[in-house]
Parts: structure tokens; C-alpha cells; sequence
């Protein structure tokens, strides 16, 4: 799995390729906790574009910056979630909870 | 000959990658679709996931066996620990929509296998899951 952060205006977004699972999982929450948390990020975007397979240990990091964001009163989006990652969530049932977009432009034009 | 393959590996995490990879061709080989294939390779993930954490407590040394069959139609998987069992009745999970980070593994495994049966056993831990072909996962249901 590989995880950069670029700032695209007053956004963060946090792009993620490869498998999110028990082996990685723990980068992925170390980087959104520390954008949100440390830096206070007013809006963190995370790219899913290039996530094959998510496990409930990379949704429960996803949970919880969700849940620190909601704490913080700064915003937490997803974008470009493929069909398995979408399928994962929606198992989970925790798809509701979360921002979902289609692509970065509409994550970044939400108000 | 039973039609059976057998894995033994660590319960290092990094190994997770490699077993999904032989699970998901099994499932293929056996007859499932492709959809079916990615739900069963998450249910045997994520419970070898409960193992690593639970049952061997994040110890990353310790034997995993993994067999796959193919019967009556479907796939049985049986999953053998030799860790810290758990109280079968204690293995209640979380509910969905409730936000925190655990149990929720718990919860996919039994929304994806028709049959979900946990055994502690003297010395070690079975988990046993079966699922037959055609039988839908209703994701978001």
C-alpha cells in the first residue's frame, strides 16, 4: 500500500493505493488522525481511486476519522470508492455515515 | 482423495495479502462467481483477522491453518488456532450503524456465510464457515 498527502486549496486529500487491511491499516489512521487532530485540517479528502480491497480494520480507521472530525468540527470526505470498497462499506452498513463523492472536484465543491 | 487444499502460515498480517490471493482462486476453481469469490475471500479474512488479534493477541509467530473444500455445493473453509479461545455466547459483535471500530468483522462473516459455527476445542480453536453456491449476499440490505 502506498499514502501521500497533497494540499489542494484549504483541502487536504489523502491518496491511498493498494489493499487497506490488518498489515496496513495503522499507516492509514496514523495519517488522517495526524491531519486532523495535529494540523487541524478544516476538510480532509480521502482519494479511495486506487484502493482494490478494504477490510473492517481499514473501515474502522475510516470510522474514526470520521468520528474525530465530527469532534473537531472539520469535514471528512471519501471519493472514488471502487465496486469492492463500495461493497464493503455498504456490508458494513456504514456507508450512510460518511461523505461520499464521485470524484475530487465534487468532494472539493461540496459546501 | 477429498478435494482439499490445506494452508499453514504465521499469523504475521503481511501474510494476509498471500492467503486472500489463494482463497479467492479456490473459490474461483470451486465454481463461484466472481462477486461471490470477493465476498468469501473478505469473510476468511476477516475472520483470520479475529485470530491474529484475538486469539493469538497480535502475536505474529503463531500457526494458522486454513482448509478449503469443496462440498455439497459450496465451499467449507475450516479455520484452526491453537490461541486463546473465546466464550462462543461472548462473540456477539457490534451492531451495524453503531460507530465504533470493533466487532464489525464479526458482523461481515456472518452476514456473508450461510453457516458460521466457532468451536474451542482442548488446545486449540475451530471456526468452520460454509457457503453454498447462488446463496446472494444482500449488501446494504
Amino acid at each position: 500500500m502506498q499514502i501521500g498527502v497533497r494540499q489542494n486549496g484549504t483541502s487536504t486529500v489523502v491518496d491511498v493505493k493498494g489493499d487497506i487491511d490488518l498489515y496496513n491499516s495503522p499507516e492509514v489512521r496514523k495519517v488522517i488522525l495526524e491531519e486532523l487532530k495535529e494540523k487541524k485540517t478544516p476538510r480532509v479528502i480521502v482519494n479511495l481511486s486506487g484502493v482494490r480491497y478494504i477490510d473492517s480494520s481499514g473501515v474502522a480507521s475510516l470510522v474514526e476519522g470520521l468520528k474525530v472530525s465530527r469532534t473537531l468540527a472539520s469535514r471528512f470526505m471519501l471519493y472514488g470508492l471502487s465496486p469492492a470498497a463500495r461493497e464493503v462499506l455498504e456490508l458494513s452498513r456504514l456507508i450512510r455515515v460518511f461523505e461520499v463523492y464521485g470524484s475530487e472536484e465534487e468532494a472539493l465543491r461540496a459546501q | 482423495m477429498e478435494d482439499a487444499v490445506k494452508l499453514n502460515f504465521p499469523s504475521d498480517p503481511r501474510y494476509l495479502g498471500v492467503v486472500r490471493g489463494a482463497i479467492e482462486r479456490f473459490a474461483s476453481l470451486a465454481g463461484f462467481d466472481e462477486e461471490e469469490c470477493r465476498w468469501i475471500t473478505l469473510a476468511v479474512h476477516e475472520a483470520l483477522t479475529n485470530v491474529i488479534r484475538h486469539a493469538y493477541q497480535n502475536r505474529h509467530d503463531q500457526p494458522v491453518e486454513v482448509r478449503l473444500t469443496e462440498r455439497d455445493g459450496g465451499i467449507e473453509v475450516l479455520l484452526t488456532d491453537h490461541g486463546k479461545g473465546a466464550k462462543p455466547e461472548e462473540m456477539c459483535g457490534r451492531a451495524f450503524e453503531d460507530l465504533r471500530s470493533g466487532g464489525l468483522g464479526l458482523h461481515m462473516i456472518r452476514e456473508i456465510m450461510d453457516t458460521t459455527l466457532y468451536s474451542p476445542l482442548e488446545g486449540r480453536n475451530e471456526l468452520l464457515l460454509f457457503k453454498t453456491k447462488g446463496s446472494k449476499t444482500a449488501a446494504g440490505e
